[in-house]
């Protein structure tokens, strides 16, 4: 508050100093918390997944992540340890963070007192060898932002808020896509492995498909169609290999890794199914009062509508200027004439109706926005409930079902070879199908576990529901002759 | 005897398709007593208690059906049912039959008695029987429709006639024909010659048996009634080797063995050993001037054969059908040769995948015999049978004629394996072995082909010698 020297024996000053004390004094001061806000993330993380947050700022911080995240990839990498990866070292992660610094400035800024304004016209003519002046001096501050401050404050302090928590949804959609990511690249390489198996047996089969051919015991057509089932083993490997590799990679971004980070270690197999799906009967009610999505939404929402009231009180009022002025008028001498200076926009033409009327569309459109967000997620938890459900109905019908059947076929297909009743062409065919059983099995069982990140994510925020699925690599076609 | 007599009511295996309440105890009274047989052995002659004398037969892995005299007329009772025929033993078939068995019960009668079979019907569906090659009336030829009536289920039905032709005959459905045969509805019936016949020999022993064939799955029980050609097991009266009973005589007796071929294909009957002579078929004896020695006789398909030879050489004699996969037993017809077909490598890889894989066929079919490795329930090896020297490797229609001088007059009992007097049996050369002359010029041709074979286009062949045991 620097106010030009000559003007603080302005009475119209004096006015303005304590004007302006008194509402610092109403308002408050609003300083830059010592954690950025960041604090309620790393509580969320530390609460829901038990997993630690880290906002690196400095170097120190950051060779504390590389160390932790060596650490932790130096081990077969569990699913809890991928997840921490990712949201110690995920680069879009940390960017977020950046939101939260952001917000908090705003709302920093929208604490403070705008700084006053001092205006001046000095205006001077010589008529016959005299010189007349004309000078207006005037210091004034806008007082309606003192009006306006608490409820601007509030506003901005609830858009920090919201950033939280927007952040927070962040760290856990990351750690739902790590999740699914983790499953699929697993089972992406066990099919790998499954689809190898294919390749052997259709290879031996090729094999020994040509030795018969080379002593005369088959034809031509018999050695080829033993050649293409290899041919097409050959075919789905190399499918397998791709969506493999897209997986991994899909992992590896995610836990932003690079350089010799990449050659993590992730298990053979997928975690066995659990013996009984969890029940959730409560599972609406537990969405209500958890979901940060929804939370976000009723933030804004009452951000909203303190804007409005705030344009309902004032409609009328654009700027509303006051300070202390003094005029000059004539010649030098004749002295400042001393007053205040007050200035408004007169509402003539914008009654401010129109601004009124966007606050409260605006309000309108969050209410709406907010109610079908709470509809959506009751609907998004039911259906994420119900696949994992269904998922885990399918896994379970592959493990006790699908696969012991195919490996009983294979068992009295062993004994009608033991008969010769087949040949070991059949035989060969019937491990190729019972591969790809096992396969669906290994397919079903990623799909539980993504159903299971989905359902968990579901209870905490709106499920990504749109993560891209790793081609399924088909050996049926192989199997099938 | 090891047959079990009961009389209807008590009988265990009533079918639910079989619901007498319709028949009244006094109506039963009527009926001959009903007498079942549930061993597979080959039961021993029935000796005839009363009517006119005859000797009887030995049905292979049979009996002969008892009956009762009234006023003068012989009466017979078959029930026709469902049956648990052991086809060898571990293999059981679910069958249809008569009297507890598949095939019936041999009936045996004489030249001019008055005969009269009680039918009664304990299968789901309606059926009739077939004197197979019998003179008699019209009415009573048993073709369902053309005949006579079907016998509905839980219905007894009467035949009745006198068995005018001395011979070899048999009976069987001629109702739902394909399917009751195809289930094992069939029976033997000789006629004995009132008086000596000039063209009917006496003979020591008489053998009978049929020749019939299943379709059953490795596995399952019940024959497939569809199958009209491709059936998989191949036997006399219901049995395949080595569930058959060997054919046991003394040595120089006269033997005579009567067949009869239900089957869809003909069989020719080939006995090691001895020369024998075609004295009979299902039209009655055959003249001597058309006789001639053979050592494989064809029996084709609805044909009945008699035998006889005279059996003057000591030892066990290898008696079969000729056609080689019919001395086989369920085996896969689209299973690859493998002969010559090195499994080097490939072996290890195929049992990465299936672990209890073991390489066969490359040596030839008998590694099978040789492996003894675990098969399909109530399933038995294509080929088996552990004789004196080793596996016999045989199925189907085989068995053995064993010639004793030991045995005695109508002992049927085995007496076991051969003893062979020394020098007697084929060994081993151990010299030293010439190479012989071989033609290169591959034979002449009448007429050479035009375009020869280009070098190298050759078909390797990897004759694989024995070399010990080849490690697999």
């Amino acid at each position: 508050m620097s106010a030009e020297p000559s003007l603080r024996s302005l009475r119209g000053g004096r006015l303005l100093v304590s004007v302006v004390t008194a509402s610092a004094m109403l308002t408050g001061c609003v300083s830059f918390s010592p954690d950025g806000g960041f604090a309620a993330v790393s509580s969320a993380a530390r609460e829901r997944v038990a997993k630690d947050v880290v906002w690196i700022r400095s170097d120190s911080e950051r060779n504390t992540v590389e160390q932790r995240v060596a650490e932790l990839l130096a081990k077969p990498l569990s699913v809890d340890d991928a997840v921490q990866i990712a949201l110690l070292n995920n680069r879009g992660l940390q960017a977020s963070y950046a939101e939260l610094q952001l917000s908090e400035a705003a709302l920093v800024q929208a604490a403070r007192l705008p700084n006053p304004a001092f205006s001046m016209l000095r205006a001077s003519s010589a008529e016959a060898g005299v010189r007349e002046f004309k000078i207006e001096q005037a210091l004034t501050f806008n007082i309606f932002s003192l009006i306006t401050m608490p409820q601007a404050t509030e506003i901005e302090r609830r858009r920090f808020e919201q950033t939280q928590r927007a952040v927070t949804l962040d760290m856990f959609r990351l750690a739902n896509a790590t999740r699914k990511a983790y499953y699929t690249a697993i089972a992406a390489a066990e099919t790998v492995r499954y689809q190898q198996q294919v390749r052997d047996a259709a290879e031996a089969a090729a094999e020994l498909a040509r030795r018969l051919a080379a002593v005369g015991n088959w034809n031509k057509l018999e050695q080829l169609r033993e050649q293409s089932f290899y041919a097409e083993a050959a075919l789905g490997l190399a499918g397998a290999e791709q969506a493999n590799l897209s997986a991994r990679e899909q992992l590896i971004r995610l836990l932003g890794l690079w350089g010799y980070q990449t050659r993590l270690n992730l298990p053979e197999r997928l975690p066995d199914l659990p013996t009984a799906p969890t029940q959730q009967d409560n599972i609406e009610q537990l969405a209500m009062a958890q979901r940060l999505d929804l939370q976000a939404v009723r933030l804004h929402t009452e951000a909203l509508a303190k804007n409005l009231g705030l344009t309902k009180t004032t409609r009328f009022i654009n700027v509303l200027e006051f300070g202390p002025a003094r005029v000059l008028e004539g010649a030098r001498d004749s002295g400042y004439k001393t007053g205040y200076e007050v200035s408004f926009e007169l509402p003539l033409f914008d009654w401010g109706g129109a601004k009124v009327a966007t606050a409260e569309a605006l309000y309108m459109q969050a209410l709406n926005v907010a109610a079908e967000t709470a509809i959506n997620a009751r609907s998004e938890v039911r259906e994420a409930y119900s696949v994992y459900r269904f998922q885990y109905d399918i896994a379970k019908h592959y493990r006790d079902e699908i696969v012991p059947i195919s490996k009983r076929i294979s068992e009295e297909n062993q004994l009608r070879y033991n008969g010769m009743l087949i040949g070991v062409f059949e035989l060969l065919a019937d491990a190729r199908s019972q591969i790809t059983s096992v396969n669906g099995y290994i397919d079903s069982l990623r799909e539980f576990w993504i159903a299971q990140a989905d359902l968990d994510m579901a209870l905490i925020g709106k499920p990504d529901l749109n993560l891209p699925d790793m081609p399924r690599a088909s050996a049926t076609a192989a199997a099938e002759h | 005897m090891k047959s079990r007599r009961d009389f209807l009511f008590g009988a265990g295996a009533v079918t639910a398709a079989f619901s007498a309440a319709s028949v009244s105890k006094v109506a039963l009274a009527a009926l001959p007593e009903l007498v079942s047989q549930t061993s597979p052995d080959t039961q021993a002659p029935l000796m005839p208690q009363n009517g006119r004398p005859y000797n009887p037969v030995v049905t292979l892995n049979g009996w002969t059906l008892p009956w009762r005299m009234n006023g003068g007329v012989k009466e017979f009772h078959l029930v026709a049912e469902p049956v648990v025929r052991e086809m060898a033993p571990g293999f059981k078939a679910h069958l249809w039959g008569y009297n507890g068995q598949s095939p019936g019960p041999t009936i045996e009668v004489v030249e001019g008695d008055r005969v009269r079979i009680f039918v009664t019907n304990r299968l789901p569906e309606h059926t009739s029987i077939h004197w197979h090659g019998q003179r008699l009336p019209n009415g009573m030829d048993g073709v369902g429709g053309l005949n006579q009536p079907t016998i509905h289920p839980g219905k007894t039905f009467v035949y009745e006639f006198v068995a005018r032709r001395p011979g070899t005959f048999m009976y069987h459905p001629h109702a739902d024909e394909m399917t009751q045969m195809a289930m094992g509805m069939m029976g033997f019936w000789v006629t004995h010659p009132k008086d000596r016949h000039p063209l009917i020999d006496e003979v020591d022993r008489d053998f009978v048996f049929l020749l019939n064939a299943y379709d059953i799955d490795p596995g399952s029980y019940t024959p497939k009634i569809m199958t009209m050609l491709d059936f998989n097991l191949w036997s006399w009266n219901s049995r395949i080797f080595p569930g058959i009973d060997s054919l046991n005589v003394r040595w120089k007796d006269k033997v005579r063995i009567r067949i009869g071929n239900l089957t869809m294909t003909n069989h020719p009957m080939h006995l090691h050993g001895h020369e024998f002579q075609v004295t009979g078929t299902d039209g009655g004896p055959t003249a001597k001037s058309s006789r001639w020695p053979e050592v494989t006789a064809d029996v084709a398909v609805g044909q009945m054969r008699q035998i006889e030879f005279l059996a003057d050489e000591e030892g066990d004699w290898a008696f079969h059908c000729h056609k080689s996969h019919h001395t086989m037993n369920a085996m896969g017809h689209d299973v690859p040769t493998l002969i010559g077909v090195d499994h080097r490598g490939v072996v290890k890889k195929i049992t990465e995948l299936v672990p209890d894989y073991m390489a066969m066929g490359e040596r030839g079919m008998a590694d099978m015999t040789e492996m003894e490795m675990p098969l399909p329930d109530n399933t038995i090896p294509m080929m088996t049978g552990e004789g004196p020297f080793g596996s016999v490797e045989m199925g189907g229609m085989f068995t053995v004629v064993k010639v004793r001088r030991e045995q005695k007059r109508n002992d049927y009992s085995n007496p076991g394996w051969f003893a062979h007097p020394p020098g007697t049996v084929a060994y081993e050369f151990d010299g030293a072995l010439a190479e012989p002359h071989r033609r290169q010029d591959g034979g002449g041709h009448s007429m050479p082909r035009q375009h020869q074979h280009q070098p190298g286009q050759e078909i390797e062949v990897q004759v694989r010698k024995p070399s010990g045991h080849s490690d697999h």
